[in-house]
């Protein structure tokens, strides 16, 4: 934590610097957007790292002051004079109370409160407080602890560093090399201290300017931890591809944005307890962060299993905040409109919270990754999820590499896509020429080959490669056939220039001690560029392997009755709300969200008392069938007798633990479920159709019926929905929709719509 | 008009001048690792120190024919274009002098094209083609 604490210090110190620049600006010309756009992210920043550092003073003080330029920022205050002085007197404060602890002094707190109350309105601009800096302690404290010291250095500097450290080892092989003709045990044992003293420097030196990604994810845990504690939820977080290392540079200028993005999971994305039960999700959300390296890129991935982003929600909110955008925001795609969260000052969310604020991090995330020279995307999964990457260009990385010989050439493979190498006439592989190209067949499994000397040009020879590495990539597992393999190396590898990586299929560069430069390939591009297709190496092992048993759910019923059911059948498990199951046009009806399912009655189920539900899935079709208690799965036994009845919903009788069992049939679920409650289907008719699928959807559904905008020849259509205006007749009798309110069937009056629908299927 | 020190260098029959300020510095390659599918202009990669360098050979865009690729040495003008270390290959390297630049008059059409000429100077009963060493990178690697 001290570590943080120092950078925290050292780089708010630095930014204080450069943001005084615009503070004289904005204070010359409050109506000036960037520059309020570069304070507001400085307060933002700060409130960030305070949460996470424990500094409640200065979170106070920035909070206050973000809150108040938000305002500022959403056109909802003005910019005043005196808004501006204490803005300036906040930020002031902000550098006194850092140096402090800096220093660890104390620093007395006389004033803030003040400034707080004064940025509400509630004193008057003029008499901001002038806070008395010199009562800072006269004394000065007994025990100082020392604070662990650091300097910041310019990257170029470090940069010379290394590279002079990287020529001194040149020079020592080279020496080395030269030495060893003359044969004198005493120069020897000279070079071979010198050697090591070398050796110490490089790792030292390295260490300078790289650091494990690791360090990026250490505090993520206990910031996902305490950041779901703070609203009650629960959150699993899995962080993979730690120990890669990276640019220090790279790494500080991701760290805010992993911050904010992974607070953002926490607060936006990732719903509460009840809500992901509702959702049939487990109750703690999973959110997951991977890094790995492609191509010339470092990409970190945060994942989480929430609601994704409402992209309608996001659109509508620009076009309140700006509606002279209106044209060129409806004009937006799906992908557009999730951009806008971007946007300086736009959120998904309409609350505020303590935690990540308004979700405004976007728009300094963003920022922060273009600073880097990275890019951001997203994909959001409405209701199943948001995933962010950040992609930031690879500068410098330190990479355990796979060197081999091909086309006469030394190349080099990352050390962990290759899963092992395998000489070809050892005789454990078998390579077969298959049309253009080969396929190799090792220990029972066909991967397909890609040639890296044809790959590089040399003319395709006959010849079989010596050697093949089995690199394995996330679309699945490739053979790489190789001439030679000669060690591995752990080697810094640095970006190559762009008409070396137009070849597509290198990832950088490396210099090795031997003074011969290497490159990097990128494997997933080295597929790609072969066009492999895949086999599912997965579905080929399971084949060979045991069959798996099949296994059931062991429940009790609502009639008290102990059954199982397979449990493939079932897709979830789900708690009821008291009046979600209804009794309607002659059966039962479960609604969730927005639709309503059928519910199986045929056990005796009562509307009010439905507690608990197996959703069973079966293509499109869905059923809930009631129970009292799931209690376990159990591999089912293989001896079923069959049923007397064969038409029940009973297929059989299994024994389980010395009890016999009924075991319910799916299949006959469905069938006795369609046959009793098949939904009459409502066809929207007219010009209006979309709109009314939009909007009166959910409501027609919930009336028992089934929506269709188009019927095909031969669909039974109940009942159509057409407007009062519309002037072609719809083919069956229709319910007319009004525009006007107070009329009999206004279109927006719901429960009117839901009464009618169901009055006509009765 | 422009008046600094350049770096006299040849490149197949042309005379060119490279802004002194620019060049790292003026090597001997001795050996070049290739790196099959990179533009045609790339030669290799060749290691400066302990630094990699992109070697790049140019005279296709001045309408020559292209170096012989044999790995062997060759003379080079070492420069830093967008971080990345190149090493823009020449046949001979003649001087460094001061000279004064005047507008490259080259007409309009093909001006495109030639936009890493940038200026031209008098040099003993030739005229040199003075070039930027961006422009110059970004035409080779788009070469092909």
């Amino acid at each position: 934590m001290d570590d943080l604490l120092q950078e925290f210090i050292a780089e708010t110190r630095e930014t204080l610097e450069a943001i005084s620049g615009e503070i004289v600006g904005w204070e010359a010309d409050p109506g000036d957007r960037s520059r309020l756009d570069a304070i507001f992210r400085f307060v933002h920043t700060i409130k960030g790292s305070c949460g996470f550092l424990d500094l409640p003073r200065l979170a106070r003080l920035s909070h206050a002051a973000e809150d108040a330029l938000a305002a500022v920022r959403a056109g909802e205050r003005a910019p005043d004079q005196s808004l501006v002085t204490v803005i300036l007197a906040i930020i002031d404060r902000i550098g006194e109370i850092v140096e402090a602890i800096d220093a660890g002094e104390a620093l007395s707190e006389a004033g803030e409160a003040m400034l707080i109350a004064a940025l509400d309105g509630a004193i008057a601009g003029e008499a901001v407080p002038a806070v008395d800096t010199v009562d800072a302690p006269a004394a000065a404290p007994a025990v100082r602890h020392a604070p662990k010291r650091s300097v910041r250095l310019s990257v170029d500097l470090l940069d010379r560093m290394m590279s002079g450290v990287s020529d001194m080892v040149l020079a020592r092989n080279q020496l080395a090399r030269h030495l060893r003709m003359i044969d004198d045990p005493r120069l020897e044992s000279m070079l071979e201290r010198l050697s090591i003293s070398v050796d110490e420097l490089r790792d030292t030196v390295t260490r300078t300017r790289m650091q494990r990604v690791e360090s990026l994810f250490s505090a993520l845990p206990r910031l996902a931890r305490d950041s779901a504690a703070a609203l009650d939820k629960s959150v699993t977080l899995t962080i993979e591809g730690g120990d890669v290392e990276l640019d220090r540079e790279m790494i500080e200028l991701l760290r805010d944005p992993l911050v904010h993005l992974v607070r953002n999971a926490v607060d936006h994305g990732i719903e509460d307890r009840v809500g992901r039960l509702r959702a049939g999700k487990a109750a703690a959300g999973q959110l997951r962060i991977v890094a790995r390296q492609a191509g010339n890129l470092i990409i970190i991935e945060i994942a989480d299993d929430g609601r994704g982003i409402d992209s309608e929600r996001l659109l509508a909110k620009a076009l309140r905040a700006q509606p002279e955008r209106a044209a060129e925001l409806a004009a937006l795609d799906e992908d557009g409109r999730l951009k806008l969260i971007f946007e300086a000052g736009l959120s998904s969310r309409d609350e505020v919270t303590a935690l990540s604020g308004r979700g405004v991090g976007m728009d300094v995330v963003k920022a922060n990754v273009e600073q880097a020279g990275g890019r951001i995307s997203l994909t959001s999964r409405p209701g199943q999820g948001l995933t962010i990457a950040l992609e930031v260009p690879l500068t410098l990385a330190i990479l355990n590499a796979v060197l081999v010989e091909a086309a006469g050439t030394r190349f080099a493979i990352p050390r962990q896509s290759v899963d092992e190498i395998v000489a070809v006439d050892g005789g454990a592989v078998r390579v077969d020429r298959v049309a253009a190209g080969a396929v190799v067949l090792l220990r029972g499994q066909r991967l397909p080959m890609v040639s890296l000397p044809t790959l590089l040009g040399q003319s395709e020879g006959n010849a079989i490669p010596g050697f093949l590495a089995i690199v394995s990539l996330r679309e699945g597992r490739f053979a790489l056939a190789l001439d030679g393999v000669n060690d591995t190396q752990e080697l810094v590898v640095k970006p190559a220039a762009p008409a070396v990586m137009r070849a597509g299929i290198y990832a950088g560069q490396m210099l090795p001690d031997d003074g011969a430069p290497i490159l990097l390939l990128d494997c997933a591009a080295i597929a790609a560029r072969a066009a492999l297709a895949f086999e599912r190496p997965d579905a080929a092992v399971t084949e060979a392997e045991v069959v798996e048993p099949v296994r059931a759910l062991l429940f009790d019923d609502i009639d008290g009755v102990r059954r199982m059911i397979v449990s493939d059948a079932v897709d979830r498990i789900e708690g009821v709300t008291a009046g979600s199951v209804r009794a309607l046009a002659g059966g039962l009806w479960l609604t969730i969200g927005a639709r309503s399912i059928p519910v199986w009655a045929g056990t005796g189920a009562v509307a009010g008392e439905v507690r608990k539900v197996l959703r069973l899935q079966l293509d499109d079709q869905e059923l809930a069938y009631p129970i009292a208690d799931p209690i376990e799965i159990v591999p089912l036994p293989q001896e079923i007798a069959p049923a007397a009845d064969p038409r029940g919903v009973i297929a059989g009788l299994a024994v389980i633990d010395g009890e016999p069992i009924e075991l319910v049939d799916p299949l006959a679920l469905f069938d006795d479920a369609t046959a009793i409650a098949a939904r009459p289907v409502c066809l929207l008719h007219g010009a209006e159709s979309g709109w009314m699928e939009a909007f009166l959807k959910p409501a027609i559904e919930q009336a028992g019926y089934r929506v269709v905008r188009r019927a095909p020849p031969g669909l039974p259509v109940a009942l159509a929905l057409a407007m009062e205006d519309d002037a072609d007749t719809p083919p069956v009798p229709a319910l007319r929709l009004s525009r006007e309110r107070g009329k009999p069937l206004y279109r927006f009056d719901r429960a009117a719509l839901i009464a009618a629908l169901k009055d006509y299927a009765a | 008009m422009n008046h600094a020190l350049h770096l006299v260098a040849r490149v197949g029959d042309r005379g060119l001048l490279f802004d002194a300020e620019r060049v790292d510095s003026v090597v001997e390659v001795h050996s070049t690792v290739p790196a099959p599918g990179a533009a045609p202009a790339v030669v290799g990669l060749a290691a400066m120190r302990s630094r990699v360098a992109t070697v790049i050979d140019v005279r296709e865009l001045f309408g020559g024919a292209p170096m012989m690729r044999d790995g062997k040495g060759a003379r080079a003008v070492a420069t830093l274009v967008d971080g990345h270390l190149y090493a823009i290959a020449v046949d001979a390297l003649e001087d460094v002098a001061t000279f004064t630049l005047a507008p490259a008059p080259i007409a309009q059409g093909t001006a495109g094209e030639w936009d890493f000429v940038t200026g031209v100077a008098e040099g003993e009963g030739e005229t040199l083609m003075a070039v930027d060493i961006d422009r110059l990178v970004a035409r080779a690697s788009a070469l092909g």
